[in-house]
């Protein structure tokens, strides 16, 4: 990798991170949802690198082309957004920091274990690998080895969408 | 320009042989804002003057230069000169970023268009994808410019884009699945090579002919893809975020300057880049009908075919652009019921229905398209 593709990696990396940490922690929900756009948009940058093309096109069309615009329209209805500030009223710590360590633990031993996997292979066969187009694989295990998920999902979203047609009804 | 970006920043470098590649990356990426979308955009501001004038049978631009060609510059000249005015109350970090997302949105979709065999900035194996993703990336910019004027118009005016772009993205991308199941890539590159027509190779892609006229369903998509990109540029007669007689100018109501110059530039491109891709998609992209030009009857300088291929490309996305144009002075601007009830009760269901006619369809003739299908029945 060339240093400008480095820098440009590092940048996307520092996006995402500096992002998600202000959507955790911006006082003012309306701004949180902005830097929630630039993590989604960081987060297909990753995805470019990572050899996953298709995903980084599926991420910016559904989650910076939808679902920002879904989270916008519920933040802009809130009242008082200026004046209101985010605020955690009773300060627990005992539950959290169990949960997050337990969490971040079972997340640190998976992906280390991806990450070994990963490793062990011979490298230009990864470099191969990366290199290939991701649409058609995903397409085939769509409709190949993953078929009953895939439309239990597809199931699942026409329930969603005949409710949200139901709520949205004439009276 | 040269055969991709990465070739051509890679030949820039080896041309004055100094700095890193990426620096020439960046320059090959300037140069298709400076050299398509600035110069686009402003011929199309007159052109849309000059088009608007002649169907109200009035003169239009007349005094500046020939013809009142120099309006462009002119134009230009008053927005970059006029006062920046951000109102008070707006929130200036959103009012500033959101003309930026809007120009992001439009230009980046240049990186793929078709404009020649040798001619697409990056023909990316995801690349109608890409298109559509970069584009969506406008209605967030609309929403928050609108919602940083502080400004109950362009509130309203933005609430509307943002539904609007979101409703008839679903519509756009169904009717982009046709073209999508019978070329088997997202390829623009590849779509567009595959509309070809060749007498003399006898591959199984003989004769093929533009995808319009694949199938019948085919025919209706592109109609489909084309009001759909209608709505999502915000053109009449879906122009509800801007309808003057209701909101003032909708959610640029308080934009002025460059910032509003911003707003029409990534308006006006997002127009061309909607008719590029009806226009590589379905149209056939820069192949000429019944003409192959590398196997004419004499050989033909390959410089000179990406200029013919340019130019053809060129004259049928502008023919589109013009059809826009003309449309806005044929119909009236739609109630915002109507608008949500086009789109989901009318678009939709059929765009559907040609996704599945076309599956069909190739099922049963095993992907042959009617042109074929008859030269197989004559030969």
């Amino acid at each position: 990798m060339s240093a400008g593709l480095k820098l440009v990696l590092l940048g996307a990396q520092a996006l995402t991170v500096v992002s998600a940490i202000l959507v955790a922690f911006h006082p003012n929900i309306l701004y949180a949802s902005v830097s929630l756009l630039a993590t989604f948009a960081g987060v297909a940058v990753l995805f470019v690198y990572a050899g996953a093309d298709f995903l980084a096109g599926v991420q910016v069309v559904v989650y910076v082309g939808g679902v920002t615009i879904l989270i916008l329209f519920a933040v802009m209805l809130t009242q008082w957004l200026y004046e209101m500030r985010l605020r955690d009223v009773g300060v627990k710590l005992l539950m959290p920091c169990i949960l997050g360590v337990l969490f971040f633990s079972s997340l640190f031993k998976v992906l280390g274990g991806l990450a070994a996997w990963v490793l062990a292979r011979p490298p230009e066969g990864l470099e191969k690998f990366a290199a290939l187009p991701k649409t058609e694989p995903i397409g085939e295990a769509l409709l190949g080895a993953y078929l009953l998920p895939f439309e239990a999902v597809t199931v699942l979203l026409l329930g969603a969408l005949v409710g949200a047609v139901w709520l949205a009804r004439p009276k | 320009m040269g055969a991709n970006s990465a070739a051509f920043a890679q030949s820039l470098q080896t041309w004055i042989g100094a700095g890193p590649l990426w620096l020439w990356a960046l320059v090959s990426a300037a140069a298709v804002i400076f050299l398509l979308a600035l110069p686009f955009g402003g011929l199309a501001t007159y052109a849309e003057r000059k088009i608007s004038a002649d169907f109200q049978d009035r003169i239009g631009p007349n005094r500046v230069g020939p013809w009142g060609l120099f309006q462009i510059f002119a134009d230009l000249v008053k927005m970059l000169a006029k006062e920046d005015f951000i109102p008070k109350g707006a929130d200036r970090f959103l009012f500033n970023l959101a003309p930026a997302l809007v120009v992001i949105g439009a230009c980046g979709a240049f990186a793929v268009l078709p404009l020649g065999r040798q001619l697409i900035g990056a023909d990316v194996n995801i690349g109608i994808l890409y298109l559509f993703a970069i584009t969506t990336v406008i209605a967030p910019g609309l929403l928050l410019g609108s919602w940083g004027s502080q400004n109950k118009w362009s509130l309203l005016g933005g609430m509307r884009a943002a539904a609007q772009i979101v409703s008839y993205e679903i519509p756009v991308a169904l009717s982009i699945l046709p073209v999508v199941l019978i070329s088997g890539t997202l390829q623009v590159g590849l779509i567009v090579d595959q509309q070809g027509w060749s007498w003399a190779s006898s591959a199984a892609g003989t004769p093929h002919f533009w995808n319009l006229f694949h199938n019948p369903f085919c025919f209706l998509s592109a109609f489909l893809l084309f009001v759909g990109g209608l709505a999502e540029t915000n053109r009449i007669p879906f122009d509800l975020p801007e309808a003057e007689s209701e909101l003032v100018s909708g959610f640029n109501t308080e934009f002025s300057g460059i910032r509003f110059g911003l707003y029409a530039l990534g308006e006006f491109c997002d127009v061309f880049v909607m008719s590029a891709m009806v226009t590589a998609l379905y149209l056939g992209g820069w192949q000429i009908p019944f003409i192959t030009l590398e196997q004419f009857l004499f050989p033909i300088p390959s410089g000179l075919i990406a200029l013919i291929q340019f130019t053809v490309f060129l004259l049928k996305t502008l023919f589109l652009v013009f059809v826009v144009m003309w449309l806005r002075w044929t119909l009236p601007r739609l109630r915002v019921d109507q608008l949500m009830g086009l789109c989901w009760k009318g678009l939709v269901p059929l765009a559907l229905f040609c996704v599945f006619g076309t599956a069909v369809w190739m099922w049963v003739f095993g992907g042959r398209s009617i042109a074929q299908l008859i030269a197989g029945f004559g030969g």
